[in-house]
C-alpha cells in the first residue's frame, strides 16, 4: 500500500480571503496514479485547496512539495505547464467555436497571419487517439449544439492537451444526466488505467466517489479530516465526517402545536420536477433540502405560478388552485421571498419605504393616487416588525447593508398577513444579527397559525429552524423526515 | 432621522436643472431685449407644447426600460394624414380623434414589437421610424400638402386665451399635471418605476411586466395623438418633414430630465423641465441671433453632457431606466 510514490504534497498549508480561513494547517498527500476523491460541504475549502493547486490562487503559509520539490506556481500557466490541469465546474468554453478550436484557444497553431484551424482538427484527432476518449465526438460541431457530457469532455480534453499528470476534476457530473455520467466515469477510469494519469475528483455524489476512487480524502472547515480508502468506504462514516457536529443554539423553539393542512402539492411533474408531493399545516415550519439543482426552487415557484408545471394540482385550505398568474397566487396569501434578493428582491431605485410597500399596493390603496404620509406609516409599522435599521424611510434602499436590504424584503411580505411563507435560502449572506431576526418572524408567524416553506442551502439552519423536513434529490422528494429524524445523517443520506 | 428642509443645500439637491434653467432665463433677458417681450414667451410656449407632450410620452416608455425612436415621424405621418382628411371636408373634429386614436395605434405597433416580439426597443422602433418616412413620400411624394382648411382648424394650434396664453400651452400644462400624477402618485406610475428599477423583481411581487410595459407604449401613442393634433392645427399644412424637428430635442430632453429630481432615472418632471430648458436655449440662439444649425451641436453636447453627469454622480445605476 505505502510503497506508493507520492506525487504532491502540502504540509501545513494555510490560505485566507479576508476574515475567511479557508485552508487551515492542511497536510495532504496525492500518491501517483490515485484516482482521489475529495469531498466535503461547500465552503469546506476542496475549491481554494485544488486552486492553490493549480497555479490559480497563492497560499498564505504553508508549503506544497511536487515530485519531493518544493514549489511555488507564480501562476496557473507554469502548474499547466509542469503537469498539473484542472477542469472547473463549470465549463469554460466559448460557446460559437467547435471542440477543437476550443481545445486549442490561446495555443492556436498558426499559418503566416491565420490560425490554422485544420492543424487543431489534426491535433484534436490525435488526442483522442492518444487518449481513451468519446471516439465518435464530433470535433467540427459548435459547442452550443453539445449536450453537457459532450462538453465536458471537449473540458477535459482540453485539460489532456497539456499532457498533465494530475488531472484535478472540480465536480464534473454536477450538469450531467444519468447516462452521460456513467459514460464520463468510465472514461476517467480508463485515463487512469491506461495513461496513467492521477486524478482528483471532487463530488458531492457518493455513490460516484465510491464507483470510481480508490481513496477518499474527506475535508471539513479547511481542514483534511480523514482518508479512507477502497476497502472501508461507508457513507455512513463519510458523512459524519464530513459535517460539523455541533447546531448552533441561536435557532428558536420550535412549534408546539401543528394544526390543520393548509397547502397541498400532489404529484407535481415538470422540467424539473418529477412527481412531487408535499403537504404544509398551520403553524408549521417546512424545510427543504437538497443539493444546488435539486429542485427545490422549481418547487416554490411551480407554487407561486412563476413556472408552469404539466401534471399535478395544488390544494390550498382544500380548495384547489388553478395555475395562474403570481397575482391571484398573491392575493390567496401565499408569498414567495426568492433566493438572490439582489435579483428577484430589490427595486434598487426605490426607496426603503418604496420596497415595502410595492407588493400590495392595489389592496392598501384603493383610491386611485398613493398616499405618501400613510406609504411610510405602513412602512414603518413593519420596519420595527423586523427590527430594521434605517436613517430614513425614504432613503434609497441600496444604502442599507445587505441584512437590513434583505429584512426590508421580509418586512414587505409581512405588511398584508399571508397564509404561506416561503422563503428560497433567505439568509444567504446576511449576519448572525439578521439571521436570528428572522427565525424569530417566522417562529411569530407560526405561532399564529401560519405555514412556512423554507429553503437553506446550509443544513444547520434546516435542522434548527425546521419542524419538518422533505429531501429532495434530482427533482424528487426523497424522504418526510419529523422531529428526531431530523439529523444530519439522515437528511445527507437522501440528498446524496 | 434627519430633518429635511434645514439647509438649502437639501433644498437644491438634485435640482440643478431648475437652478441652470433660471440662469439660462436671466442670462438672455439680459443679452437680449426681445426675450422676455409678451410675443416671445407666447411663441416658446406655443413651440413647447408639441415637444413637451412627446417627451411626456417618451419619458413614459424609458421610466419601463424601454425606449422610442419612431415618435417624431409619427407626428409627421398622422399630421399630413389629418390635413389631407381635413382637405377632404371631413369634420375637423373627428379627424382630429381620428389622429388620437392613430397614435394609439401607432403606440400598439411599437408595443406588438418590442414587448409581444421581445425585439430591442432601439431595433424595432427604428424600422417603424423609418417605415413611416417611407409612408410620408409615398403619400405625397416628399412635398408638402397644402388644401382647403375651414378656420377653426387652426384654433387648438394657434389660437390664445386673453391674446397671451396659447390654448396648445394649455392642453400641454393639462397633460403634464395628469401624467406627472400618473407616473409620480399612482399604483400604475409605481409599477412602471418598478419595471424599470428590476423587472425580474417586479414579476415576484406579482406586476405584469409586460402589460405595464405594453400599455405604456399605448399611452405614448396617445400622447402622439395629442401632439399631432396641435401641430397639424399650427401648420394647416402637411410638410414631409414634419415632425423631424422634435426627434432630437425630445430625446435630448428625456436625458437631461434624468439628471433631476430622481438622478439617473428618467422621470416626467425632469423631462419637462428638459424641454423647457432646451427650447429656451433654443429661442435664446434664435434670439441672439446665431445661426440656426449651432441648435444641433448644442443639443449634442447637451446630451452627451447630461449622460456623463449623471453616470458620474449617479447613485441609482443599477436601474435601467437609462440607455
Amino acid at each position: 500500500m505505502t510503497t506508493k510514490e507520492i506525487l504532491m504534497s502540502t504540509k501545513g498549508l494555510n490560505k485566507s480571503f479576508g476574515a475567511t480561513h479557508a485552508v487551515v494547517n492542511l497536510d495532504i498527500n496525492i500518491e501517483k496514479g490515485d484516482i482521489m476523491g475529495l469531498i466535503g460541504e461547500n465552503g469546506a475549502g476542496k475549491s481554494t485547496l485544488i486552486k492553490i493547486m493549480g497555479g490559480e490562487h497563492f497560499f498564505d503559509s504553508g508549503q506544497i512539495f511536487y515530485h519531493n520539490k518544493k514549489i511555488s506556481w507564480s501562476n496557473s500557466a507554469e502548474a499547466l505547464k509542469k503537469g498539473i490541469a484542472i477542469v472547473h465546474q463549470h465549463p469554460l468554453l466559448v460557446s460559437s467555436l467547435n471542440a477543437a478550436e476550443n481545445i486549442f484557444l490561446g495555443k492556436e497553431f498558426s499559418q503566416g497571419f491565420f490560425v490554422d484551424n485544420i492543424k487543431a482538427i489534426d491535433e484534436t484527432k490525435k488526442l483522442i487517439k492518444k487518449y481513451p476518449i468519446l471516439k465518435n465526438l464530433d470535433i467540427e460541431k459548435p459547442v452550443t449544439e453539445m449536450s453537457a457530457g459532450e462538453k465536458e469532455v471537449v473540458e477535459i480534453l482540453k485539460a489532456l492537451s497539456y499532457d498533465p499528470e494530475i488531472l484535478i476534476l472540480d465536480e464534473p457530473t454536477a450538469s450531467l444526466p444519468k447516462d452521460e455520467t456513467a459514460t464520463l466515469l468510465s472514461l476517467l477510469k480508463e485515463l487512469n488505467k491506461t495513461n496513467h494519469i492521477t486524478i482528483i475528483y471532487i463530488s458531492h455524489k457518493l455513490e460516484e466517489a465510491f464507483e470510481i476512487c480508490n481513496k477518499i480524502t474527506v475535508m471539513r472547515n479547511g481542514k483534511n479530516i480523514g482518508t479512507l480508502t477502497r476497502d472501508n468506504f461507508d457513507k455512513d462514516k463519510l458523512v459524519k465526517m464530513m459535517i460539523n457536529q455541533d447546531i448552533s443554539e441561536f435557532y428558536p423553539e420550535k412549534s408546539p402545536k401543528i394544526g390543520n393542512k393548509l397547502l397541498e402539492v400532489n404529484n407535481i411533474i415538470s422540467q424539473k420536477l418529477r412527481d412531487v408531493s408535499i403537504k404544509v399545516h398551520e403553524g408549521e415550519i417546512v424545510g427543504l433540502y437538497g443539493l444546488i439543482g435539486a429542485g427545490m426552487t422549481e418547487l416554490v415557484e411551480s407554487i407561486y405560478g412563476l413556472r408552469p408545471f404539466r401534471k399535478g394540482e395544488i390544494i390550498f385550505k382544500d380548495k384547489k388552485i388553478p395555475q395562474s398568474h403570481v397575482d391571484t397566487i398573491i392575493h390567496n396569501g401565499i408569498f414567495l421571498i426568492p433566493g438572490d434578493r439582489h435579483r428577484y428582491g430589490l427595486f434598487p431605485s426605490f426607496t426603503v419605504s418604496e420596497n415595502i410597500t410595492i407588493a400590495h399596493l392595489f389592496s392598501l390603496f384603493p383610491e386611485f393616487l398613493l398616499k405618501q404620509s400613510k406609504e411610510n406609516h405602513l412602512a414603518i409599522r413593519e420596519a420595527k416588525r423586523v427590527n430594521l435599521k434605517y436613517a430614513d424611510i425614504n432613503q434609497l434602499i441600496q444604502e442599507l447593508s445587505g441584512g437590513n436590504q434583505q429584512k426590508s424584503i421580509v418586512a414587505r411580505w409581512l405588511l398584508k398577513e399571508c397564509e404561506v411563507l416561503m422563503l428560497d435560502d433567505p439568509t444567504v449572506g446576511i449576519d448572525i444579527g439578521a439571521k436570528r431576526d428572522i427565525y424569530r418572524i417566522l417562529r411569530e408567524l407560526t405561532s399564529r397559525n401560519k405555514g412556512i416553506i423554507f429553503i437553506s442551502s446550509e443544513i444547520t439552519e434546516i435542522i434548527g429552524i425546521s419542524d419538518r423536513v422533505y429531501t429532495m434529490r434530482r427533482g424528487k422528494i426523497t424522504a418526510n423526515l419529523s422531529n428526531k429524524e431530523i439529523n444530519q445523517e439522515n437528511i445527507l443520506k437522501n440528498i446524496l | 432621522m434627519p430633518n429635511n428642509n434645514s439647509s438649502i443645500f437639501k433644498i437644491l439637491r438634485n435640482k440643478e436643472l431648475l437652478i441652470a434653467a433660471i440662469a439660462l432665463v436671466i442670462f438672455f433677458s439680459i443679452t437680449s431685449n426681445r426675450f422676455l417681450s409678451f410675443s416671445n414667451i407666447t411663441n416658446v410656449l406655443m413651440n413647447i407644447s408639441v415637444s413637451g407632450i412627446l417627451a411626456l410620452g417618451l419619458a413614459l416608455v424609458m421610466i419601463n426600460g424601454d425606449f422610442d425612436l419612431s415618435f417624431a415621424s409619427a407626428v409627421g405621418l398622422f399630421t399630413l394624414i389629418t390635413v389631407m382628411l381635413v382637405d377632404k371636408h371631413w369634420n375637423v373634429w373627428f379627424v382630429y380623434s381620428i389622429a388620437i386614436v392613430g397614435g394609439m395605434v401607432w403606440g400598439t405597433l411599437n408595443a406588438l414589437l418590442v414587448v409581444q416580439l421581445k425585439m430591442h426597443a432601439f431595433v424595432a422602433t427604428i424600422a417603424t421610424w423609418t417605415i413611416c418616412r417611407g409612408l410620408i413620400y409615398w403619400i405625397n411624394g416628399g412635398r408638402t400638402f397644402y388644401g382647403y382648411y375651414p378656420p377653426i382648424m387652426t384654433l387648438i394650434g394657434r389660437g390664445t386665451v386673453f391674446n397671451f396664453i396659447p390654448i396648445s400651452a394649455i392642453i400641454f400644462i393639462v397633460a403634464t399635471i395628469i401624467i406627472l400624477l400618473l407616473a409620480n402618485r399612482s399604483k400604475f406610475g409605481r409599477y412602471i418605476y418598478a419595471v424599470g428599477s428590476n423587472p425580474d423583481a417586479a414579476e415576484y411581487v406579482g406586476i405584469n411586466s409586460k402589460r405595464i410595459r405594453f400599455t405604456s407604449y399605448v399611452l405614448e401613442g396617445f400622447l402622439i395623438g395629442v401632439a399631432t393634433v396641435i401641430l397639424a392645427s399650427k401648420l394647416s399644412s402637411g410638410p414631409a418633414t414634419a415632425g423631424d424637428g422634435f426627434q432630437m430635442t425630445v430625446i435630448a430632453s428625456a436625458f437631461l430630465g434624468a439628471t433631476v429630481f430622481k438622478p439617473g432615472l428618467v422621470n416626467i418632471g425632469g423631462s419637462v423641465l428638459g424641454i423647457f430648458l432646451l427650447s429656451i436655449i433654443e429661442n435664446g440662439l434664435i434670439m441672439l441671433g446665431v445661426p440656426f444649425y449651432f441648435k444641433f451641436i448644442v443639443q449634442g453636447l447637451i446630451i452627451i453632457g447630461a449622460v456623463a453627469f449623471i453616470s458620474i454622480k449617479n447613485k441609482r445605476s443599477e436601474g435601467p431606466a437609462i440607455v
